[in-house]
């Protein structure tokens, strides 16, 4: 089963870039090198699993997802959901931004469809960030939620076999 | 019936969001119309500090659209501010990756971002009006369309190492040379894109032609043209003069932009953190001008490749020679140099330098200052660097090719609301307009942050006394 971590976001605006941190934290429990590298893109042979961090998710990265089975997308909210590390299983459905290049899982998926009738089971994790400063470090309060995001993506790698693969429970 | 304030905001507030207001006459018209930009402009601040050879690498995350196109004005101002201007090579490369950035970006933008709106229609059910409806109604262009776009995206990933942030230019010149094979991968891709990019003129022309009532009814607006060009005022992306021209056409100015604060000042408007450049010497605002496409095309007399240039000649004819004023054909003049765009690359590859090993210049005279100019997809972009006898950067001033736009897209907006909207029911298709008139401009709003550049739309009512009568949002 080949599955793909996605991060993205901006790792020069503080909580913005939650998912880089988050994605290290993972790669590391893993017995994966890390690097300070701002742009990740590691695959785990062993595991077959490919870590990706990325500024933004854009149109091309639908054409890619057809060679995944899973896929676990991550990045930082600002409340627009009330839990701080929020957990969802993600449906295809095109969402258009009316004044920015801005793409959601959701419309890739949608897009990955409409290319290749077929998309890989979805997840998105998304932490809560407070601060958007420019800076490489994470506000206390989102660093302290790194480890709880981390948790939640080894256990869902870890559902390998079952025939809800990809599902958290 | 009670004035109305009609705002389209997102429901985030924090920085970098963009907000729309339309406040109503008692008699459902119009009154006047707004486009905010709430973008909270850090970056200059952060980079005071940092080792000027830095700035390449740190400047492209100002932005997730067009990181090139900074990283290309930021090497720039590195060559001038340590004295250490590229060797040919080195230029002939930049470039090279510049086009494919216009590529990909152009070529998004116009499948992607606007051609649902003119292929499928304005008033269409937003659930297929986007570029997945497009796919869905003609999936051979739309899926020719992303390749033109990772054909872009591939070029620059080749020249500097992945497709988002490259490394590639550095202050007198760049760390890599182009290998033969490199070259001829680039090259194999030509004959498609620029087959896909003239399919799409050729529905753009076919559209305005359909909806020529629309084009001519849509923020149809004067003001000057601001952009980059060669002698004989031919188009230029890269490397070359500013030429001011005025709404009619005429030359007001031919300025080296590095001399950019002598001719632009920019004025502040207290609803809108974005300030507002004009041509100081008409003030403000009768010395606003328009960049990106729908300027470059209107500054420029011709294109320096021979089919972009046959499809400038044609643009211009579309008001008789003089300025195309129509918001709409931004779209038409994003095509035409595209073309250019992609011709340009195969001219580069041809090039006899462009293999050459000689791409960097490591003498350094350094200067307190210095200036770079790159016409980026959305416009003039400029970076300019004050450094002290450390190579630290003391002070940055930028000004992002949108900034230049702030009040032609505002005048859209008005323009555009006075136009459709008429009474307190505001339709999807009437806002969806509104939002066209902005996205004609393909703006570069405040794309540094994911989270808080996810932008839905909220709509308010309000009465003449500021009361929310109504609130409608829009996913």
């Amino acid at each position: 089963m080949k599955t793909l971590i996605f991060g993205y976001g901006n790792a020069d605006r503080e909580d913005d870039g939650v998912s880089w941190h988050i994605l290290h934290e993972v790669m590391k429990r893993n017995r994966l090198e890390v690097s300070d590298e701002l742009d990740i893109e590691t695959y785990d042979e062993a595991r077959q699993v490919q870590y990706v961090f990325q500024l933004q998710l854009t149109p091309e990265i639908a054409d890619d997802l057809k060679d995944y089975d899973r896929v676990c997308f991550i990045d930082a909210h600002t409340g627009a959901v009330p839990e701080e590390v929020h957990v969802e299983q993600v449906s295809k459905g095109f969402q258009k931004s009316p004044f920015t290049h801005h793409l959601t899982p959701s419309s890739l998926l949608s897009i990955a469809e409409t290319l290749h009738q077929k998309i890989p089971e979805t997840i998105l994790v998304s932490v809560r960030g407070y601060e958007f400063g420019f800076s490489q470090s994470l506000s206390p309060k989102t660093a302290s939620l790194v480890g709880k995001a981390a948790d939640i993506i080894m256990q869902w790698l870890e559902q390998e076999d079952s025939p809800a693969a990809g599902r958290i429970s | 019936m009670v004035a109305q304030k009609i705002t389209i905001e997102p429901v985030t507030r924090i920085e970098g969001h963009a907000k729309v207001t339309i406040r109503m006459k008692d008699d459902g018209q119009v009154d006047h119309a707004y486009f905010h930009v709430n973008e909270f402009r850090g970056f200059e601040k952060f980079c005071e500090g940092r080792m000027v050879f830095e700035m390449p690498l740190i400047t492209p995350r100002i932005c997730g659209i067009c990181p090139v196109s900074h990283h290309l004005a930021s090497a720039k101002a590195g060559d001038e501010v340590l004295g250490a201007p590229p060797p040919r090579p080195a230029s002939l490369l930049r470039e090279l990756m510049h086009m494919g950035q216009i590529v990909q970006s152009h070529g998004m933008h116009f499948f992607e971002l606007a051609g649902p709106d003119l292929l499928l229609g304005f008033d269409a059910d937003p659930a297929i009006r986007n570029v997945v409806g497009l796919l869905q109604a003609n999936p051979e262009l739309t899926v020719k369309a992303v390749n033109l776009r990772k054909w872009g995206q591939e070029i620059i990933r080749i020249l500097g190492g992945r497709r988002v942030h490259p490394n590639f230019a550095i202050p007198g010149g760049v760390n890599k040379a182009l290998t033969q094979t490199e070259r001829d991968t680039i090259l194999s891709g030509y004959d498609e894109a620029l087959a896909t990019t003239m399919a799409a003129l050729e529905i753009m022309y076919g559209w305005a032609e359909a909806n020529a009532e629309d084009i001519n009814k849509f923020a149809v607006l004067k003001s000057g043209y601001f952009g980059l060009v060669k002698p004989g005022n031919t188009l230029e992306l890269y490397d070359g003069q500013v030429r001011l021209t005025d709404s009619d056409g005429k030359e007001l100015e031919k300025f080296d932009p590095r001399n950019y604060l002598d001719y632009i000042a920019e004025h502040v408007e207290s609803w809108s953190y974005l300030k507002f450049p004009y041509y100081k010497k008409m003030g403000y605002p009768q010395g606003v001008y328009r960049v990106g496409p729908l300027g470059r095309c209107n500054t420029s007399d011709k294109m320096a490749t021979p089919l972009a240039d046959a499809e400038l000649k044609k643009f211009k004819q579309l008001n008789g020679g003089k300025p195309v004023e129509n918001t709409l054909h931004y779209h038409t003049a994003r095509l035409v140099e595209t073309v250019y765009a992609i011709e340009n690359v195969k001219v580069l590859l041809n090039d006899p330098d462009i293999l050459s090993n000689d791409v960097l210049n490591t003498c350094r005279d350094p200067k307190p200052y210095g200036v770079g100019v790159v016409e980026a997809p959305r416009g003039t972009l400029i970076h300019h660097y004050w450094m002290n006898e450390n190579q630290q950067i003391e002070k940055v001033n930028l000004i992002v090719s949108s900034g230049h736009n702030n009040w032609v897209m505002s005048e859209a907006v008005d323009s555009v609301a006075k136009s459709y909207i008429k009474g307190p029911d505001v339709t999807e298709g009437m806002l969806n307009r509104v939002e066209a008139a902005i996205r004609a401009h393909d703006p570069c709003l405040s794309c540094s942050t994911h989270a808080v550049g996810q932008m839905p739309i909220q709509l308010e009512i309000r009465d003449s006394k500021d009361q929310l009568v109504k609130t409608i949002t829009r996913d």
